[in-house]
């Protein structure tokens, strides 16, 4: 970054939106420059001056992703979205609200709350994400493939571009499909092709009430098979899970293989699941713990987006998720496995990448995929952090929305 | 049957119909003017002929017609069956309409992981009832699920009467294999939800055909509630109807569906089908409630209880399975029940927040009492999701014009009243003008960006969603009345 291209950006937002930039280390770089815009003008006001000056922004909100995708090429500005937290537009009659992005998920559960209301999205590590991160990552929960993820809960957004401009898509309603869903586009894109200012969602009831059932088996394959009895009873749950012995210890239980259930609905409901759950358990000989309320479930959220070690995520079918937890158990993982997204999670204090190909292999060869969700830059040069399939089209569309590649550039792929 | 002579057929063989032959095989090729009038509309009033008509059996063979089409600078449109309403599969340019019907297999159903893996030309109805026998559902079911295709229900992200708890159709897709414009083949997504990378699965749904074929569709399967309720509650008034749906809402309960027919609708359809709607009432709604029989019990209590407390006149709950159908088929017939007490009707479809419904349902009896129509009303109240008919008589010199206008007038309230030109059949060509009523021109360059990246020039479903295009020009609806050629319904 040359001394004139930093003049060009200094100037561009009032000095008193400036941060210090050693706040805002990513991948061990320091960006020479920090601010902390608080409107959507002033974001794409920066993000024009950074591409007319040709240096890379990278958008960053709670900073609890910042290990995901591959190292940053460059890093000369840190936008902190963060002064971006209002609740925008709230209709709880109409179940929608609209809120800026750097909003933390706390925050906006709190608003929600007060109307009984919530977005039902867990992504990890906790509620501490933005809603612009939230998005921007796209990474599911326990509760996804029960209910819906963030990516189809959003109802439109508010994208700020490398061309000063503010681009919408969608709307605030909750049915709507005029033009080109590009909120989608945006989702899961880390900011490839746009900053993400402000976004509109469909809000549920928040549930009357919720259990929490642990079973301790002999096994994965008879964890696997409970769940399944479980999960074929159409029950109202949230959460179904297959724990290792590693896992279940991680999450406070004792290290034996587990099915970890959450039942979601009033009192007479819960009671029906407690019954299944009951029953299918007499019939599958395994072992019923005390409930454990919620802690388990959050011990795993948080586990799922440390901020050392390595997190990778698998998308397998349901009926490979106890084979695919065993196979990252093998690696010498700590890997638990969500029933009805498919979604088997796999932690470790370092991986090398002849494990993560190994895994990816299993993945792909059941019809999935493997993400690296946290690791050391090291490993996320040497290992394809997303080994997406389609790289050609996200190319072009870098090259129509972002082309100099200010945002984020090499997050993806290269220069995208 | 007409037998075309020789002469007749080798003056319409084009070049361009020789290389779709080659491509598909003669048989599946249509290219004689006669036969090419059922390809020259959909389900509105806009109708051009295309060249040629193509019947591709696979991927491949879809793929060598987009090649064809494109050496030869033809213009593509996809076509499912044909029930779109908002004109996105009239072929305006002419060119090469690719019909995926013969691709209308259901390749995989894997009951376990519950998945679904289909060719686009299936009809809904039937993936409906193939699932049905694992005791699965695929959620979204559009109205015209008897006739309408899974390739149609992505190209407009088709919604239905069991949205409102389930969401649209591209809540329930996981992958698409698609052609791209340039005849290459992709996936888009897989068996998986929440694959790495760009949502281009979620950006390609909805995308009214502008930016590939899909050939190939992955869809998740639910597992069928163990206990639906179904209840009709009679109200003196849309207004108390319309105050009831916010009220169960405002309660925490979610119905799977949240239906309202206005005294119009009501009078239309109990004549004809008998399903037990009361003929002096003002408004029924239709409510539907699924879960564990604990739940539904109390669900329905609830539900019943807000009716009352709304001045509902009655509230019933069908009390068996075929009590339950009798009260969705005069929902589902609805719109058919219109054509038998008009000459034409033309059906809108627009959103409102839900909480504005009241004041919108009045502005639009007040628009088309105004304008001299009746106007009925039948839609899914609860995701605010209009569908006003508005009746006329094209004889009448002018009406169709007048029809037209009210149509936009009434968009007009949807977009003041915070909502959308469109809920679920998609802009089309019909819509193209409204955009600029919701999206500014930076939105519209975006999109505009969108098909450029994808490499779908002006030749890919040409004049379809965004309201400019070349060789186009700006389509408004009253442009539609210019080709009005036959009498019929309006849609």
């Amino acid at each position: 970054m040359t001394a004139a291209a930093a003049d060009r950006v200094e100037a561009a937002l009032p000095p008193e939106r400036r941060r210090p930039a050693e706040e805002y280390p990513v991948d061990g770089l320091i960006p020479r420059i920090a601010f902390r815009p608080r409107t959507a003008d002033e974001v794409a006001t920066l993000l024009h001056a950074a591409d007319a000056a040709d240096v890379v922004v990278v958008p960053l909100g709670a900073r609890t992703a910042l290990r995901l995708g591959r190292p940053l090429a460059r890093y000369d500005v840190a936008l902190d979205t963060t002064a971006l937290n209002r609740v925008v537009a709230y209709e709880p009659e109409d179940l929608t609200v609209t809120v800026e992005a750097g909003i933390t998920l706390k925050a906006l559960q709190s608003v929600l709350g007060e109307r009984g209301q919530y977005l039902p999205v867990d992504p990890p590590p906790d509620d501490r994400v933005t809603v612009g991160g939230l998005l921007a990552t796209a990474r599911p929960g326990a509760w996804r493939g029960h209910l819906p993820a963030a990516r189809d809960l959003v109802l439109g957004a508010t994208v700020a571009t490398p061309q000063a401009t503010l681009v919408h898509s969608g709307g605030r309603v909750v049915k709507n499909v005029s033009g080109y869903d590009m909120h989608r586009m945006h989702t899961g894109a880390l900011g490839a092709f746009g900053v993400i200012v402000e976004a509109s969602f469909k809000v549920a009831p928040l549930p009357a009430g919720r259990r929490t059932f642990v079973l301790e088996c002999a096994h994965l394959e008879q964890a696997s098979e409970l769940a399944f009895a479980l999960w074929d009873r159409a029950l109202p749950l949230r959460g179904l899970a297959l724990l290792s012995n590693a896992a279940a210890a991680a999450a406070g239980l004792p290290a034996a293989p587990h099915v970890l259930i959450e039942g979601v609905g009033r009192a007479a409901v819960l009671h029906r699941v407690a019954d299944a759950v009951k029953t299918q358990a007499a019939l599958l000989h395994a072992v019923r713990g005390v409930e454990p309320g919620d802690a388990p479930w959050t011990q795993l959220r948080t586990l799922a987006g440390p901020q050392t070690g390595c997190v990778v995520r698998l998308g397998v079918p349901a009926s490979r998720v106890a084979a695919a937890v065993e196979a990252a158990s093998e690696a010498g993982c700590v890997a638990w496995g969500y029933l009805a997204s498919g979604s088997v999670l796999a932690t470790a204090a370092s991986l090398d990448t002849s494990t993560v190909e190994r895994l990816r292999a299993h993945a792909v060869e059941a019809g999935g995929f493997l993400q690296i969700e946290a690791a050391d830059a090291s490993l996320r040069a040497t290992a394809d952090p997303f080994a997406t399939p389609e790289r050609d089209l996200v190319r072009a569309l870098k090259a129509q929305f972002d082309p100099r590649g200010t945002i984020n550039r090499g997050r993806w792929m290269e220069g995208v | 049957m007409r037998i075309s002579s020789p002469l007749r057929r080798s003056a319409h063989r084009t070049p361009l119909v020789r290389a779709l032959q080659g491509a598909v095989g003669a048989p599946n090729v249509v290219y004689l003017p006669e036969d090419l009038l059922a390809y020259e509309y959909d389900a509105t009033i806009e109708r051009h002929q295309p060249e040629a008509v193509v019947f591709p059996g696979g991927t491949e063979e879809v793929a060598a017609c987009v090649r064809v089409a494109a050496e030869h600078g033809a213009p593509i449109v996809p076509r499912g069956s044909g029930t779109g309403l908002a004109g996105g599969a009239v072929p305006v340019r002419g060119g090469v309409v690719i019909v995926l019907t013969r691709m209308n297999r259901i390749i995989e159903i894997d009951p376990r992981d519950r998945v679904a893996v289909v060719e686009p030309g299936l009809i809904n109805l039937t993936l409906q009832e193939a699932c049905a026998r694992y005791g699965l559902l695929y959620a979204p079911d559009p109205s015209s699920q008897r006739i309408c295709t899974l390739g149609g229900n992505i190209a407009s992200n088709s919604g239905g009467p069991h949205t409102l708890a389930h969401g649209s159709t591209v809540n329930h897709v996981l992958g698409v294999e698609v052609v791209l414009p340039d005849g290459r083949v992709t996936w888009f997504g897989g068996r998986q939800p929440d694959a790495p990378g760009v949502d281009l699965r979620g950006l390609f749904v909805g995308s009214e055909g502008t930016l590939g074929i899909v050939t190939r569709i992955c869809v998740r399967l639910e597992r069928a509630p163990e206990a639906v309720r179904t209840m009709l509650a009679v109200f003196e008034s849309i207004d108390d109807a319309s105050e009831a749906v916010s009220a169960i809402i405002r309660r925490g309960i979610i119905p799977v569906a949240l239906e309202m027919l206005d005294q119009e609708i009501i009078r239309a359809v109990e004549p004809r089908l008998h399903v037990g709607y009361p003929m002096d009432a003002g408004a029924v709604l239709l409510i539907e409630v699924e879960g564990l029989r604990e739940a539904v019990t109390e669900d329905e209590a609830a539900v019943i209880a807000v009716c009352r407390e709304l001045h509902a006149r009655e509230v019933r709950t069908a009390g068996t399975e075929e009590e339950r159908a009798r009260l969705w088929e005069g929902r589902k017939g609805g719109i058919g029940a219109i054509g038998a007490i008009s000459p034409n009707f033309y059906i809108l479809d627009g959103v409102v927040p839900r909480t504005r419904l009241p004041e919108v349902m009045r502005d639009i009896m007040r628009l088309s009492e105004a304008a001299g129509f009746r106007c009925a009303n039948i839609f899914h109240a609860g995701d605010g999701n209009l569908h006003p008919n508005i009746m006329f008589d094209e004889l009448e010199p002018g009406a169709t014009e007048r029809v037209l206008a009210l149509g936009g007038q009434i968009m007009r309230v949807c977009v003041d009243a915070g909502g959308s030109i469109t809920g679920e059949h998609g802009v089309g060509l019909e819509k193209r003008s409204y955009m600029e009523w919701i999206f500014g021109p930076a939105d519209l360059d975006a999109m505009g960006r969108i098909r450029i990246a994808f490499g779908a020039d002006e030749r890919f479903n040409p004049c379809k969603m965004l309201p400019t295009g070349r060789g186009c020009g700006h389509a408004h609806a009253s442009e539609l009345l210019r080709h009005l050629q036959t009498p019929g319904v309006y849609v």
